[in-house]
């Protein structure tokens, strides 16, 4: 279906919702079409073809005391299908709670024009994406004698049309497309065995790196890992590569989440304004960046999405929010909803990037002397109410300025505000990871803990 | 559209048809504040032959795009039809293990936002420390037919419910939270109307107020006594993963070409079973159509068996297990865990504490992750305490525990006799796909794991 016909299917589907009795609606639909392949040893292992399509609606009722409101989702598009829809969630919404704080969406600040020219660009045929994978597959395998497995490469391209309408009149709809390409390949035998990977994430397939690099690249990094080996605990400068990097981003958006914030439920709940890094850290979000894979010319509820720095000079600019943590919070609303079709909105960022450093890596290392690079982390231990952080890591050793030997079995531990503040520097590799960008990050004064 | 779909040559084939539909209902702040339902349906067409399969997924139940679907997934394979017409049969279903009834239907609406509104008066009324309760009920019923390139048609229904509870405490400036949750395949009446709804929001305000005292975790390896339950999930990460067979055929898990060879110490007995009558973790039939069944995967401490999918069974030369899943139409099967356990043993649970000179108790997990090739796990511990002398000392933080899957198993020094399974809540997540599961455990010690706190 093409972005008009969707934009078409949520404005009928508000007025199918007002002509119920809903005091107020809005709608969002999406439609993906994506395929993929992946290739093992040099064969094709699997095609992978989907289409999807969905609509959501939105609905607030006047009750005796104010509004109340429900959400219902459905991929069944038939007439039929949106009138049950409809009655869905008019009766849910009647039997909701009044919320004092409502936000309907209607006189919400909507953009003007959207650009939506991406749409234009070429798809990736299915014989292009298969002679990717298999030439960085073979790449990687070529690269040592070291590889002794593969668990296979896979390209695929997908493109989303997303419109949203609303009550008040507004309609808007915008086109997402991305192409990715990743390789995983494992080095060494029996239990020393080692696996590692690499991939790229674009908007279109000719924007995505050379495959050949990319698998030599995957190759190289489950090589230098072989012997890998606990370490003994200790305090430790933990440098962080941009890859793992990106998750401290990931960690600092839940904590600055207009909602957690309102709920007292984020450890920064009262920073606002305050110094919570280094003076020299930048950090910004863009919601129109050409190399984001976030961008979206308005959020979840239809609005207008800005650029905004979230840290300047080391200081907590405010909250990101959407309509409704925007009334409960007292603050302007910074267009950060995020919205799926099914269930309430939430709040995210578009593309978060760390603004680099000035040195290069190898200084970096020289300057930190002795510490640990860690190359990938397991497991969710962050607790977003306190701040407290443990993970599972592994990577490598660094003494006297240079990386010595791989380590493994180890984890990394501290509390978020202190790594935050603990920030000692980083480097000039920014790095892009689909909606996330980071460079190499040292942070002071983590425990680890090993044999 | 099977016929049209099916290669000469191929060696399975079949289509998944699904329609879901879920409700979910949640309150925060003292107010119900989210209601939403969703309606989901598509079909997924598949094709396989040798290593090689062809996948096609649309929501779309007009003919041209299912033959477009067909199309898609037939790609893999160049040549003619196999020509061979598929005679369709319906296969009976000798298990029952749930009821095929939407669980939503076992209570309204308004009697779940009552009983969500009882639930936070509760909590708030048991401590004035509790400054914020989250809670939520949510429901789910899918019902799905797969029919298969051998004339197979197998239908499956399969209710789904969950609840959880979260809360936030604070105290002189410090704030902490606790949740707890249940759930399994049954009405939601069940949860509206038995005691375990209240039993789950006192263990949420527990754990948090619990939390209010804990001290920073220790860091370094130690003996490690894990609490019967949840703490399962060690098995789930540890060796679960390892033992599906999609990546023992690959070889590229750390327990490839290891069958027969002794993982475990002497008295371990592991097993995956997906028959047990409404665990969050059974299914009836698994999405290719195989019956679920107790699956032993470590015997006395030897590894005996693999997990797996009729595709990867075929290739391996051994039986489906009943294992082979997907997270809905729109995913691709993958071999998968249901509910995953260790046997009891015969120690008595306070006879295990107490032979703990020093070290980790822990009672209560959140999640956990596995690299399957080095067989490096991780998994967070939620409710912990120091042992010191065989006497718990004081609750710590949350802390990741990290081992190797291949040999925390061989460091199993005793073995409680209270085996139990999980409340309902785990969720396992593999390529993407996320399936309902469960684990289950008795107090079990591990002479050496390593405790990621900050306390060196």
């Amino acid at each position: 279906m093409s972005s008009s016909q969707i934009q078409e299917l949520c404005i009928r589907l508000v007025e199918m919702g007002k002509k119920l009795g809903a005091a107020d609606a809005d709608a969002i639909a999406v439609c993906d079409t994506s395929e993929s392949i992946s290739v093992r040893h040099g064969q094709v292992e699997s095609v992978e073809r989907e289409d999807g399509r969905g609509i959501g609606l939105r609905a607030f009722v006047e009750q005796k005391n104010g509004l109340a409101f429900a959400t219902a989702s459905t991929s069944d598009l038939s007439d039929d299908g949106l009138k049950h829809l409809v009655e869905q969630v008019m009766t849910m919404a009647r039997i909701s709670a009044v919320d004092p704080d409502a936000t309907p969406p209607s006189g919400g600040d909507h953009p003007e024009n959207i650009d939506d020219t991406h749409a234009q660009a070429d798809t990736w045929s299915r014989e292009a994406a298969q002679q990717a994978a298999l030439a960085c597959e073979q790449a990687a395998l070529a690269y040592s004698g070291d590889i002794t497995n593969s668990e296979g490469a896979e390209a695929g391209f997908g493109t989303s049309e997303i419109a949203y309408a609303s009550a008040d009149g507004f309609a808007g709809g915008y086109t997402k497309s991305s192409a990715g390409m990743g390789v995983s390949v494992i080095a060494g035998t029996g239990a020393g065995m080692q696996r590692d990977y690499e991939f790229d994430r674009s908007h279109f397939p000719q924007e995505l790196r050379d495959p050949k690099v990319l698998g030599q690249r995957a190759a190289e990094r489950a090589c230098r890992k072989l012997g890998a080996e606990s370490i003994t605990s200790r305090k430790a400068t933990v440098v962080f590569e941009p890859r793992v990097a990106i998750s401290l981003l990931g960690h600092l958006a839940s904590a600055i989440n207009g909602r957690s914030v309102m709920q007292q439920c984020s450890f920064l709940a009262e920073h606002s304004g305050q110094i919570i890094f280094p003076e020299w850290v930048n950090i910004s979000d863009d919601p129109d960046h050409p190399e984001g894979l976030g961008n979206r010319p308005f959020d979840g509820e239809g609005t207008r999405t800005n650029a905004r720095t979230i840290i300047e000079a080391g200081r907590l600019t405010g909250f990101l929010t959407d309509r409704y943590a925007a009334a409960r919070l007292g603050i302007e609303n910074t267009g950060h909803a995020r919205r799926g079709l099914a269930g309430d909105i939430s709040i995210g960022p578009n593309n978060l990037i760390w603004q680099p450093g000035r040195i290069c890596v190898e200084d970096m290392l020289a300057e930190i002397g002795d510490g640990l690079w860690v190359t990938e982390m397991m497991g969710f231990g962050i607790n977003g109410v306190t701040g407290d952080y443990s993970r599972g890591a592994s990577g490598f050793l660094i003494e006297s300025g240079k990386i010595t030997r791989p380590v493994q079995e180890i984890t990394i531990a501290g509390n978020l505000s202190d790594m935050f503040a603990g920030v000692a520097a980083a480097a000039d590799d920014l790095t892009w990871f689909g909606t996330r960008a980071a460079p190499t990050l040292a942070i002071s004064g983590m425990t680890v803990a090993g044999q | 559209m099977l016929e049209a779909m099916v290669p000469a040559g191929a060696d399975d084939a079949d289509l998944y048809l699904q329609h879901s539909e879920s409700e979910s209902i949640s309150m925060e702040e003292g107010m119900v504040k989210h209601v939403s339902a969703s309606t989901h349906q598509g079909i997924g067409a598949r094709v396989i032959k040798g290593e090689v399969s062809g996948h096609a997924f649309t929501d779309r139940f007009e003919t041209p795009a299912l033959m477009e679907a067909a199309h898609a997934a037939r790609a893999i394979a160049k040549g003619a039809d196999s020509g061979a017409p598929v005679a369709v049969h319906d296969t009976q279903q000798t298990q029952t293990l749930y009821q095929p009834k939407n669980p939503a239907q076992a209570a309204s609406m308004p009697a779940r936002r009552e009983m969500l509104e009882r639930l936070d008066g509760l909590a708030r009324s048991i401590d004035p420390r509790v400054k914020q309760v989250f809670a939520s009920v949510g429901s789910s019923f899918s019902n799905i037919h797969i029919v298969r390139m051998d004339g197979a048609h197998i239908h499956d229904a399969r209710p789904l419910v969950r609840l959880n509870i979260s809360v936030v405490v604070e105290q002189d400036g410090r704030r902490e939270t606790g949740s707890a949750g249940g759930g399994g395949r049954f009405g939601l009446d069940r949860m509206l109307e038995g005691e375990e709804a209240e039993r789950l929001t006192r263990e949420a305000v527990r754990l948090a107020l619990l939390n209010l005292d804990a001290i920073e975790a220790p860091a370094g390896p130690m003996p490690v006594v894990l609490g019967p339950g949840w703490p399962g999930i060690l098995l789930h990460e540890a060796i679960g993963h390892g033992l599906e067979g999609d990546f023992n055929r690959k070889g590229t898990s750390a327990f490839a070409g290891r069958i027969g060879e002794q993982v475990a110490a002497k008295g371990v007995t592991v097993v995956d079973d997906g028959t047990i009558a409404e665990r969050r973790g059974s299914l009836n039939t698994d999405d290719e159509g195989s019956e679920t069944q107790r699956t032993v995967l470590i015997e006395d401490g030897v590894l005996t068996a693999y997990l797996q999918d009729r595709q990867n069974a075929r290739l391996m030369g051994m039986e489906a297990t009943g294992n082979g899943r997907r997270e809905s139409y729109a995913h691709a099967v993958l071999p998968r865990m249901t509910n995953t356990f260790m046997l009891a043993g015969k120690d008595r649970p306070e006879d295990i504490l107490a032979s703990l000179d020093r070290g980790l108790y822990a009672v209560n997990f959140g999640g956990g992750q596995v690299d399957i090739t080095s067989g490096k796990f991780v998994f967070t511990t939620s409710e912990a305490y120091l042992v010191e002398d065989g006497k718990i000392k004081a609750p710590v933080k949350g802390a990741t525990l990290i081992g190797n899957g291949p040999d925390v198993l061989t460091r199993v020094s005793m073995i409680g006799n209270d085996l139990q399974l999980d409340p309902g809540v785990g969720t396992c997540g593999k390529e993407g796909q996320s399936v309902p599961v469960g684990v289950g455990l008795p107090t079990v010690k591990v002479d050496e794991i390593i405790v990621g706190g900050t306390q060196s």
